[in-house]
């Protein structure tokens, strides 16, 4: 990713803030509502500047009403609108839940076709020693509910470019940034540190090859790519080339790039931060081998958070939650050495 | 009910001051994480609660739950040592410092905002079913007050005469909206009418005011007339959480509150304007107080933390990750 330019350092939350103005000044049916993001400018601050920007009727800061304001978000785009809605953590939407899954995910479906729904969620997950109601990924949960898109970016780069597409797509996304990200400088990034300041989109249902190698898949997305990349670094050390393929999204999923990964290596080790059960990892395994067949594999492995509520202690929360360390152990485990 | 004297609630308020300055002192020391949020300035109503509530009533509470914890009569060591995430806390480690649960207080906690009245409605409902007099307190800020959940279910207990006391803490702010932005009516004692609810507004800064509100509002509800909503105006001090920077309030402005309308100072200028105690009483008294939780925080700093083998223990009921359900 490397081309030379010099990196602006700004941080993953400032990338996605400098996406919104481009939308915003792009098209004017782009809204942006949510807790504290108009005077506040977001409480990460990636709505910062827009509300002085744009106005208070385009940047809104909400009551805590998440089921108003997203369902408010599902009418706005039958207007022809295309909302915004910024759900402060993942873990607080299911107070608005409803609006998510039956309204906005289904209304395209219901009306054969007929309306589109070009709304985001914009929200923050991931784990960052918040204890179990504010440290959720949920991504999982959202790609299981037909109708929805859902990105979960890894870097600046990515971040300002699938926030782009999301905004422009006629589709509901939920897009989840890390909450341990989003304040981190570009220049502390491994990949994706070039945030270039014209607008640019990364197309949805796009995975990305972050760092080639030959013998095991390592498929991950969000924070867990740059865990896993230091995770690698550490490997080649000890003589296994460990390839990270970066989803970028769950849906639509990219099974393509995975498989032909996976063609080549083997090996597939799938590291996720969600919950293990009923989710993406087994979703990425069973999709490789409807691909390739079983003999395909010589090697197949999950590493994510055990279907366990993340617990307050930090001792605790290291236990459970897949991070740099543990990521190697997995590697390791699986004696990928060729 | 002969309730505790004003010196008696000065003192708690001063032991719930010196508590959440001892929760201060493990943010910067990342021995805290996650965002805690401190209700320094608000401990009047908390200390209001004091006398009403028996452990029978139960109360829950929010992400800034502390004091309510105190007033309640949750024991301030493993509540200190669940905030420090030591193996010693009131929930094991498991929990933190938003999430504290007792159990034979019937006393708990939501980090989501607008969970608390729900839960409080539960509890009515059973006092209700069981013919005891308890009561449920819900506890939510201004900001919670208009979430759906706060609506249902004050609906709920005006329709079904559930014995629910909806105390809400008018601090003005949620995060960076100010209250009467996000706000339908200039109060929210007066939505009290939609629900058939006995409504009124207080000065939450006055600790005899909030006290005597809250024991008509409990009162109320006990005696079976239905819920109440007692809105108790204060001022938030700190940031939101430990780490906001606070820049949507004008700093001269927080200044000046807390200078001006500390409710700990209210209340000492109160006690010797009435000589109900000596300045030389009272400074001893904190004194004391103030020792006691430095050595309780030095108690919990040499406590364990949780085992990590245990991280998957608590699911489901007994060893379910023995049966190879995690
Ligand atoms: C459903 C939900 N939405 C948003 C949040 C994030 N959040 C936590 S506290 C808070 C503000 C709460 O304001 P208020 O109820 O007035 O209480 P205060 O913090 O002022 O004590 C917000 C928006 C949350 N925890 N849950």
């Amino acid at each position: 990713m490397n081309t030379g330019t010099a990196v602006r350092n700004i941080n993953v939350s400032q990338s996605i803030a400098e996406s919104l103005r481009l939308e915003m000044e792009r098209d004017s049916r782009v809204l942006v509502l949510g807790e504290d993001v108009g005077l506040q400018g977001g409480v990460f601050g990636s709505t910062r500047g827009l509300q002085k920007a744009f106005g208070r009727d385009r940047v809104r800061d909400t009551p805590i009403s998440e089921m108003a304001f997203t369902g408010m978000a599902v009418g706005l785009a039958m207007e022809g609108y295309r909302p915004v809605v910024e759900i402060m953590f993942v873990d607080f939407v299911g107070v608005c839940l409803e609006q998510v899954y039956n309204a906005a995910a289904k209304i395209r479906y219901m009306t054969g076709g007929r309306v589109a729904m070009p709304m985001v969620i914009k929200t923050a997950g991931g784990c960052i020693g918040s204890a179990a109601q504010h440290s959720q990924c949920l991504w999982g949960t959202f790609a299981h509910l037909p109708g929805l898109k859902v990105v979960a970016p890894s870097s600046p780069y990515d971040s300002k470019g699938l926030m782009a597409a999301a905004v422009e797509s006629d589709d509901p996304v939920v897009f989840i940034e890390h909450k341990g990200l989003l304040l981190q400088k570009a220049g502390s990034f491994a990949h994706g540190a070039e945030v270039p300041r014209e607008r640019y989109t990364v197309p949805l249902g796009q995975a990305a090859v972050v760092r080639p190698g030959t013998d095991l898949t390592l498929v991950t997305l969000s924070a867990t790519v740059g865990e896993s990349l230091a995770a690698a670094g550490e490997l080649a050390a000890e003589g296994v080339d460990v390839e990270v393929v970066d989803l970028r999204s769950v849906v639509p999923l990219d099974l393509d790039t995975v498989a032909a990964s996976v063609a080549r290596t083997g090996r597939l080790l799938v590291v996720d931060e969600d919950y293990l059960g009923f989710g993406l990892s087994g979703e990425v395994v069973t999709g490789v081998i409807e691909r390739l067949g079983p003999q395909a594999l010589r090697q197949v492995a999950r590493h994510g958070t055990p279907d366990v509520p993340v617990p307050a202690a930090i001792t605790l929360e290291q236990a459970v939650v897949p991070r740099r360390a543990s990521i190697g152990q997995a590697v390791r485990a699986m004696g990928a050495a060729s | 009910m002969d309730g505790p004297t004003l010196v008696e609630r000065y003192f708690a308020m001063v032991r719930m001051r010196r508590f959440e300055e001892a929760c201060l002192a493990g943010v910067p020391t990342r021995e805290i994480h996650g965002e805690l949020h401190i209700g320094i300035g608000q401990e009047a109503v908390a200390a209001a609660m004091i006398g009403t509530l028996r452990d029978d009533d139960a109360l829950v509470s929010t992400h800034r739950n502390h004091l309510h914890a105190l007033a309640k009569g949750v024991p301030a060591q493993p509540m200190l040592a669940e905030i420090y995430e030591r193996a010693t806390g009131l929930c094991g480690g498991f929990g933190g410092h938003m999430h504290l649960f007792d159990l034979e207080r019937r006393f708990s906690t939501t980090g989501i905002v607008g969970s608390t009245l729900p839960v409080a409605l539960g509890h009515a409902y059973a006092a209700r079913i069981e013919g005891r007099d308890s009561v449920a307190v819900g506890v939510t800020g201004d900001g919670g007050a208009n979430t759906g959940g706060f609506h249902e279910s004050l609906n709920m207990a005006g329709a079904w005469r559930l014995p629910l006391v909806v105390l809400i803490e008018n601090n003005e702010w949620a995060i960076s909206v100010p209250f009467e932005e996000s706000t339908a009516t200039p109060t929210l004692a007066e939505r009290a009418a939609a629900y058939g609810a006995w409504g009124r507004r207080v000065d939450g800064l006055d600790v005899e005011a909030v006290a005597e509100a809250f024991g008509e509002a409990v009162a109320h509800a006990r005696a079976g007339h239905g819920p109440a909503v007692l809105e108790a105006t204060c001022y938030r001090f700190r940031g939101h959480y430990e780490g906001d920077l606070d820049l949507y309030r004008p700093a001269g402005e927080k200044d000046r509150r807390r200078q001006e309308q500390d409710p700990l100072s209210l209340t000492r200028e109160r006690i010797l304007a009435r000589g109900a105690a000596t300045g030389a009483e009272l400074d001893a008294g904190e004194e004391e107080a103030a020792a006691a939780i430095a050595a309780m925080l030095a108690a919990v700093r040499a406590d364990p933390m949780p085992d990590p083998a245990t991280a998957r223990d608590h699911v489901f009921a007994g060893a379910a990750a023995q049966k190879g359900l995690i």
